[in-house]
């Protein structure tokens, strides 16, 4: 009776564990609790979240070993000749919308800063971006109180970004025109791009054309499917 | 005998399911760059950079549903770790575990005995020295994985605790080798559970041991001496009647 049952129970456990370990999503019935870890996860990591927490890139500039990735089938390179010059628009919740032109951009205060790029795959990059700060555009802008979220729009395919308005107004988040001393490439997103180390590099979208000041948020390219929302570090 | 009291035993179980979780999609996770270098960097100690781990030991299917099922998991192991911990350290169950004096010479004459080295099964409590310095490791190495875990789940907030482990790179390679660690001895619990003790098993469902069936008893190496002594047994407790 024993053994019987003991040869039962391992079956039992060989079935499970095989099940599990099949590569697959998992049931789906587990959906809603791992959306409500989700939003536990979020609120962990806004509690976490400090203004005065800083990164520094402390190796040499991963240079050209900092991977390009961007979700069109091509490489996006603004087309002058078909949509005139590339400006970005700073709008939304605010009190005076700009459209700002590249040099407008870089007339404005900037920051250099060498960071990590912490992507979602596990690897990292020290990189020094410079840029204007999102909270300086806020300012400029003046930025409503009703401000809770920020949603960073490109054009490459139809990607973009919503941030909580803590990590976007962070000092270490900017607006980057240059990178490794260099202006921005057509891989790394110019002519600007977001750029931050205190969120995964997915949320920091590149080839960016639209700053948007919203009440609510509007979810985003990857956090539509299936990546976490906050994705802070 | 009672010899797992039900918190133990639903800890134990929830904590089955809950590393098999974390293991696998943390290995899917992994698949997303399997290896540890900086970009533009070199690494010094992972010999098998850039060979995914085999999908049959993933979980999650891609990497956003991997590091769902992570992040979700973390909660359940910790928490139940912590209950786990908390009633072992009330309940005194504790002291069954922590090293003790001698347990290095103990340890030698385990060796010996499962080497055939020494005829008899050294003398023994509840669990064997081997037994005792595995269930004391693996909280130990469990308590390291979610340490190393926050600090590369949160490399900037958590910076302090980040750096303090070498960096980025180093606290994912420190978070790699307490799973390897975890594995290991995992495996070689159920191995051990299978080949030499597998009534204990029984023990960690209902809750009761025969202590007549202990490997002590039974004088049991791995697949050594599996079924009890029968008639050994019987003479043992006819003797005991006798005056």
């Amino acid at each position: 009776m024993r053994r019987r049952r003991f040869i039962e129970l391992s079956a039992l456990s060989v079935a499970s564990a095989l099940w599990l370990a099949c590569d697959s999503e998992g049931p789906r019935s587990a959906r809603p609790a791992l959306r409500a870890a989700e939003r536990w996860n979020e609120k962990v990591e806004r509690a976490l979240f400090r203004h005065r927490s800083m990164d520094y890139g402390t190796a040499a500039l991963a240079g050209a070993a900092y991977p390009k990735y961007f979700v069109s089938d091509r490489v996006p390179v603004w087309n002058e000749a078909e949509r005139g010059a590339w400006s970005l628009e700073v709008t939304g919740l605010v009190d005076n919308p700009v459209r700002l032109s590249l040099a407008a951009l870089q007339s404005l205060p900037s920051v250099t800063q060498r960071v990590n790029h912490y992507c979602v795959e596990g690897w990292t990059a020290v990189v020094e971006y410079t840029g204007v700060r999102v909270s300086e555009l806020a300012h400029r802008v003046g930025m409503k109180p009703e401000a809770q979220y920020v949603d960073f729009a490109s054009f490459d395919s139809d990607y973009h970004e919503s941030w909580d308005l803590a990590s976007a107004l962070h000092p270490q988040t900017l607006v980057a025109y240059g990178l490794d001393g260099h202006l921005l490439g057509p891989g790394h997103g110019a002519p600007a791009r977001l750029h931050s180390p205190i969120k995964l590099g997915y949320k920091c979208t590149k080839y960016l054309t639209r700053v948007e000041f919203m009440a609510e948020r509007n979810g985003g390219y990857w956090s539509d499917r299936g990546y976490e929302w906050y994705a802070g570090t | 005998m009672k010899r797992h009291h039900w918190v133990v035993r639903v800890t134990h179980w929830v904590n089955v399911v809950a590393l098999i979780v974390m293991v696998g999609s943390g290995l899917r996770i992994f698949n997303a760059y399997p290896a540890f270098a900086r970009r533009g960097d070199t690494f010094c100690c992972y010999p098998f950079a850039n060979k995914a781990i085999p999908s049959w030991l993933t979980f999650g299917g891609w990497l956003a549903g991997a590091r769902n099922w992570h992040f979700a998991a973390m909660w359940v192991l910790v928490l139940n770790g912590l209950v786990y911990l908390g009633f072992i350290y009330l309940h005194g169950e504790w002291r069954d575990l922590v090293p003790r004096r001698g347990d290095l010479r103990d340890g030698w004459e385990m060796f010996k005995f499962y080497a055939f080295a020494r005829r008899d099964h050294p003398r023994q409590g509840k669990h064997n020295v081997l037994q005792r310095a595995t269930y004391f490791a693996l909280p130990v190495v469990g308590v390291a994985s979610v340490i190393t875990g926050l600090a590369i789940w949160k490399p900037v907030q958590l910076g302090l605790l980040t750096d303090l482990l070498g960096g980025y790179v180093w606290a994912r390679y420190w978070h790699f080798l307490s799973m390897v660690l975890l594995v290991v001895l995992a495996v070689t619990h159920v191995f051990m559970i299978f080949a030499v003790d597998p009534y204990s098993l029984t023990s960690m469902i209902t809750g009761n041991y025969d202590e007549r069936l202990s490997p002590e008893e039974r004088n049991a190496r791995p697949f050594y001496h599996l079924l009890p002594p029968r008639r050994t047994t019987n003479a043992k407790a006819s003797g005991e009647t006798q005056p």
